[in-house]
């Protein structure tokens, strides 16, 4: 199935703006968005603390809707998902 | 009333909203918190509109790295406190309003005080512990907060309405870590002038306004995006008054 990653801010920069990514069956949010961060380390680690686990600020969104971070590792992504990965912008 | 100055002045906004809608910007106070970056923007649009009474806080004296996106400090003012030179600029720009310019830190022990009786808030800082005062005092005296953010070419934006609409933290539940961001001052333009749009529109009582919307803007691609937010019934700022009280 095919499933669309959206990044923003610091994280477009790192990983690019919109990812088709392909998923297999059962694949979880946390997965798949570690399967498509993988390919820049520091990308990865912006998203990601040392255990795996998404940093507390990372704001995930499934169709415009808001996902806790928490329950993207049970959460299974489904065909035509558009995903939404963004940190909070900090600077005043 | 309007002094013949005044109608002058406002003379091509009032072609817009009439006499009832200078009358409403001229009745009303905003409370502006920072005049950096975004602050500049915010204060300047809202002083040539004509918004009443401006309260403007910042801390900071005006330093040489600043002056790439603060646009109300001039290379002159170096040195000077921000208040002082955001007084002087915004009353320079248009005398017929009232600028209340105030020297201190945001806190949690005088943030209710600073903002008094404004109509609104501003949010025009570069860190979320002062956003979540400003949150949590928006929440408490049933006024919107005007929130707004800016990294690179990055920016966002978001109107909140207490009671109505998500609040700062129901969107935002935990902070970014403290950085010092860079920053392009076109950036700081674009969405301090979305802010101030947003405050307009809220005194005028028209349009509609970035509620349970957050405003994403990417300058180098020259996209704006928006995502919907919705309020957080847990929320321990905004959410029931049982759920407040478990944070208290």
């Amino acid at each position: 199935m095919k499933v669309k990653v959206r990044f923003f801010a610091r994280f477009r920069e790192l990983l690019g703006t919109e990812i088709i990514a392909e998923a297999a069956d059962r694949t979880t949010f946390s997965e798949l968005i570690k399967q498509v961060a993988q390919k820049n380390t520091e990308g990865y680690d912006a998203i990601f603390d040392e255990h795996g686990h998404f940093r507390e600020y990372v704001i995930l969104m499934r169709n415009a809707k808001r996902i806790d971070t928490a329950d993207a590792v049970r959460s299974i992504v489904a065909d035509g998902d558009d995903i939404a990965v963004f940190p909070p912008v900090a600077g005043g | 009333m309007f002094s013949e100055r005044e109608r002058e002045r406002y003379k091509r906004q009032m072609m817009l909203f009439g006499d009832e809608g200078q009358q409403l910007l001229k009745k009303a106070h905003i409370f502006v918190a920072g005049v950096g970056g975004l602050g500049s923007p915010v204060s300047l649009y809202l002083a040539v509109a004509g918004v009443g009474t401006l309260t403007v806080v910042d801390r900071d004296e005006v330093d040489q790295s600043n002056l790439n996106r603060q646009i109300l400090h001039f290379n002159c003012d170096i040195g000077r406190k921000k208040t002082e030179s955001a007084e002087e600029k915004l009353h320079a720009i248009n005398p017929d309003i009232r600028i209340r310019a105030i020297d201190t830190t945001i806190e949690e022990e005088n943030v209710a005080d600073l903002v008094g009786d404004a109509d609104g808030i501003v949010d025009a800082m570069d860190n979320y512990l002062t956003r979540y005062l400003l949150n949590d005092v928006a929440i408490k005296k049933k006024i919107p907060l005007f929130h707004g953010a800016v990294c690179g070419f990055y920016g966002q934006a978001t109107t909140i309405i207490p009671e109505q609409t998500a609040c700062l933290a129901c969107i935002f539940q935990k902070a970014p870590p403290k950085e010092v961001f860079p920053v392009v001052g076109v950036t700081s333009g674009v969405i301090g002038t979305v802010q101030a749009t947003e405050v307009l529109k809220y005194l005028l009582k028209r349009g509609d306004l970035l509620t349970n919307r957050l405003f994403l803007w990417d300058g180098m691609q020259a996209r704006g995006e928006e995502i919907s937010m919705e309020r957080n019934p847990g929320c321990v700022v905004c959410g029931s008054w049982e759920t407040r009280g478990k944070r208290l």
